[in-house]
């Protein structure tokens, strides 16, 4: 480029101290290795569409190191970290739901109907999936949040950007909802069971 | 619906969160969670989310943590490199104004005075045969005018010319 050949410390000054990554190689590896799977989960099953949470979860993973924060997260310790990369992959959930677009039965990864669970996998698969269809994204983004992977009110609010008085009643709700959904899911499995 | 929060949700959900739940729950925190509803909807709905996050867990293919790692070192990179372009590309776009602004004086003032030094083109076809001293622009002396106004107006459209040319280059 013209410009690098005119001023040749342009790009071997700031942009190059800019572009250091808050994290080395081994440390990434290992807060990935140890992050990833309930982050995945995360999104796999609010979003209900696994190839989607592969492509999120990357780019949640690429945001977060490119992010200008993370050093401060990082000074907090690995669950602050976490936090901070839920908090993204919310967003990044948030503003895929913000675009909606038709899909194809053809766009739906072939193991996703392998039937490769265990019966109590199955089991569990049966009854919460079709119950968390029917909840609203955020619900469903909330109901993990603090059923799943145990967040309190104040880091559900943190995550979602939502405030932390109205967590505790939408919680409520969706609470209340889901276990409604449930208790009739659990009736019709075992309707279908005693079928001959 | 009406909120109504039980006062031992806390007990309860602490309970689920140290896998306590139900081999080590006391007979009497037992029987208030058969018959409060909001404990039971807490127990059933927390089960079966961490039933669902076991699995999913277990099933999630684990991608490669270095590979992600140097995509993210490229994009901050070019990020870096795009902010330390940004005034680079001021600069451009302001020479490229000041120079359209140069133009249209120019244009303004001609308007004003007449294009009077054009006349010597009207000449150029009643000129037989065609002399290279016809192709000098007479009018252009006898109208008043001289190179001192020829020569930046030149100069002028050559820099546009080539700020032009250069941003359509570096788009590319």
């Amino acid at each position: 480029m013209l410009w690098e050949a005119i001023f040749p410390n342009v790009l071997t000054g700031d942009a190059t101290r800019a572009a250091e990554l808050p994290m080395d190689s081994d440390a990434f590896a290992g807060f990935y290795e140890r992050s990833a799977p309930s982050l995945w989960a995360y999104l796999a099953r609010v979003s209900g569409d696994p190839a989607l949470a592969d492509d999120l979860m990357q780019e949640s993973y690429l945001r977060f190191l490119c992010a200008s924060q993370p050093k401060l997260f990082l000074a907090d310790g690995e669950v602050a970290a976490r936090r901070y990369l839920f908090r993204i992959a919310t967003n990044l959930l948030r503003d895929h739901w913000r675009r909606p677009r038709a899909a194809s039965i053809e766009d739906v990864p072939e193991e996703f109907f392998a039937a490769s669970a265990s019966s109590a996998q199955a089991d569990s698969r049966a009854i919460l999936s079709p119950a968390l269809a029917l909840m609203r994204p955020k619900d469903r983004q909330l109901l993990w949040l603090a059923h799943a992977e145990g967040y309190s009110h104040r880091e559900i609010a943190e995550i979602t950007g939502l405030a932390t008085a109205s967590i505790r009643l939408l919680l409520f709700r969706a609470r209340r909802k889901i276990a409604r959904l449930l208790r009739e899911q659990n009736c019709q499995v075992s309707a279908q069971r005693r079928e001959p | 619906m009406i909120f109504s929060a039980c006062s031992r949700e806390n007990e309860v959900a602490e309970l689920l969160a140290r896998g306590h739940w139900p081999q080590a729950c006391a007979p009497e925190l037992r029987s208030h969670i058969e018959a409060c509803p909001a404990c039971s909807d807490l127990i059933l709905v927390t089960r079966a989310f961490q039933s669902a996050r076991a699995e999913a867990v277990s099933t999630a293919k684990g991608g490669s943590g270095g590979a992600l790692w140097w995509r993210a070192q490229l994009r901050r990179r070019n990020a870096a490199v795009e902010r330390a372009g940004r005034p680079i590309l001021g600069a451009q776009v302001f020479a490229l104004a000041v120079n359209l602004l140069l133009v249209a004086v120019f244009l303004v003032y001609q308007a004003r005075h007449g294009f009077n030094w054009l006349s010597w083109l009207e000449q150029l076809p009643q000129s037989q045969p065609i002399h290279f001293e016809v192709l000098w622009p007479s009018a252009l002396f006898t109208s008043g005018w001289s190179f001192t106004l020829l020569i930046p107006v030149l100069a002028t459209l050559a820099l546009v010319g080539g700020v032009a040319v250069y941003l359509v280059s570096e788009n590319q």
